[in-house]
């Protein structure tokens, strides 16, 4: 009861206090929560001092964040893993990419000519996290499709370059190995393609056309957006099996994106604690870059 | 090792969640199980307290408190959440309720936003537990018991110890008083007939006051 009254006052005071203008709704316009809220930012501003993680990090760095799984949460090993990854991040760079960037990866291999390899590809998909965290490139090379498995936190790593940053319209591009070869034929002696500096990732929507069936999966199934062509392929069978399997609930099961989700509050602690390491990681990349762009060129004659 | 969806952020939620679901046995499968799920949460919006069998409680618990807390987090003017809202709340006058009923309700509540009860199954009756869901803030009569009366209580029991001293001094205080007070009527008069029976008087009393403080 004595909630209740609390909010009633309150909400007699708040009328009395403003003139709120729309009736219909529980939140202030537009308007009014942005004059609102640099107020208190100004209030809490000087006593309550936070580290800013930006928003974006969830994206950039998926694999901090641990499996939702409950049975396999631990949370020593979890903070283990963390501080190992972000040692290797010293060593060396692992640079932000996506499903769909482009990039070239140089790893020792003992069997090569100079002991490395260096192998150019597509980011067809990514998984795992923590120290597991790992990424499929894809080429095609002399005509035969090649994937090569990478870890990310792999010792053997020696470079990753990301040659285009990119994202495509889907979450994982496994039927890439049922498209035609131009689609993920790329040129090993690519060259880098800088975006500017604070530019958000550009996403390609190009459209893949797909080889006639039989495929390695059923796409028809997937509501895959980069594809251009499967209706020429499926046929009505094919349509009502794949409307059959559809699960129209999913995205209104709360709990099922509960569980495979890290809560908000679970993702600020954990980046609030890797975030100072990351950034300084981030800034020191930044300045030496601009220091090996500015080398003085030689004398020509 | 999966990596976590970072597609949706989710606010944590202030309840035990279980580490999987309950099928809640269903011949239409999991969509017939999200349409109970759908009527359980209907109700519990529109009644603020149901009384219905503990596993079913359980799993319609989690997605109320995550429709609060999606709509205390984006608002009525959030396409998702309100298409959330027309699922999950068959009748729709409950979607008002929701945000605005609901949503300033919980809005600085720093606790969960339902409560679950175990209930009393009636014998002989179905085998399965019962419970009681509610909502927080609902106008009934509470249901825990109200245990602040019981005088086993370590504070019950220092307010008693506190009540008893303060009586005792009090009384002392009387009695003294009193004592004072005969010592001046005995001082003042110098009649000799009535100073037998005065002295005895003042003998007891001056008694009461030495004891008074010692009960």
């Amino acid at each position: 009861m004595n909630i209740n009254v609390r909010i009633l006052t309150k909400s007699v005071a708040q009328q009395y206090a403003f003139k709120r203008i729309v009736t219909f709704s529980t939140k202030p316009t537009q308007q009014a929560a942005a004059a609102a809220v640099p107020q208190q930012q100004e209030v809490t501003g000087p006593t309550v001092r936070k580290p800013i993680v930006p928003a974006h990090y969830r994206f950039v760095y998926p694999e901090f964040l641990p499996d939702p799984k409950v049975e396999w949460r631990n949370a020593v090993r979890e903070k283990l893993e963390r501080l190992d990854m972000l040692d290797r991040r010293r060593q060396i760079e692992l640079p932000e990419f996506y499903v769909g960037s482009i990039l070239a990866v140089t790893s020792s291999d003992p069997h090569a000519a100079g002991k490395t390899s260096r192998f150019v590809g597509i980011c067809i998909h990514r998984e795992r996290c923590g120290l597991r965290a790992r990424f499929i490139l894809r080429n095609v090379i002399d005509h035969q499709g090649i994937e090569v498995v990478y870890e990310l936190y792999d010792p053997t790593i020696q470079k990753v370059e990301v040659l285009r940053l990119e994202k495509r319209l889907d979450d994982s591009l496994f039927y890439l190995r049922d498209a035609l070869p131009e689609f993920s034929t790329f040129d090993e002696n690519m060259e880098a393609e800088p975006l500017e500096e604070g530019a958000p990732v550009p996403i390609n929507d190009i459209k893949v056309v797909l080889r006639p069936r039989p495929w390695l999966e059923r796409w028809e199934r997937q509501n895959l957006l980069g594809v251009a062509n499967i209706e020429q392929y499926i046929k009505d069978k094919h349509r009502k099996s794949a409307e059959k399997v559809q699960k129209p609930w999913e995205k209104y099961d709360l709990m099922k994106q509960y569980r495979a989700t890290i809560p908000e509050e679970e993702q600020k602690e954990i980046f609030a604690e890797v975030h100072t390491e990351l950034h300084t990681l981030e800034l020191q990349r930044k300045r030496n870059k601009r220091k090996r762009t500015f080398v003085k060129p030689k004398h020509l004659a | 090792m999966n990596q976590a969806d970072v597609s949706k952020l989710m606010s944590q939620l202030r309840i035990a969640v279980r580490p999987t679901k309950r099928n809640l046995k269903n011949p239409d499968g999991p969509e017939g199980r999200l349409l109970k799920l759908r009527k359980t949460v209907t109700a519990l919006v529109k009644h603020e307290r149901i009384e219905l069998y503990y596993n079913r409680a359980d799993e319609a618990r989690g997605y109320a408190e995550l429709l609060i807390s999606n709509a205390i987090r984006h608002g009525d003017r959030h396409k998702a959440t309100m298409e959330l809202a027309d699922y999950w709340l068959l009748e729709k006058q409950l979607v008002h309720k929701l945000f605005k009923v609901l949503v300033p309700r919980f809005e600085n509540s720093n606790v969960s936003y339902t409560r679950m009860f175990k209930a009393p199954r009636d014998y002989p009756g179905m085998y399965y537990r019962k419970s009681v869901l509610e909502l927080r803030g609902n106008p009934y009569p509470v249901l825990t018991p109200d245990n602040s009366q019981n005088r086993n209580l370590l504070h019950n029991v220092l307010l008693d110890e506190a009540r008893k001293e303060f009586r005792r001094e009090k009384l002392a205080n009387l009695a003294n008083k009193l004592a004072a007070e005969t010592e001046n009527a005995t001082a003042s008069t110098t009649a000799t007939p009535a100073q037998a029976p005065v002295t005895e008087t003042q003998t007891e009393q001056s008694k009461q006051a030495e004891e008074a403080p010692k009960a």
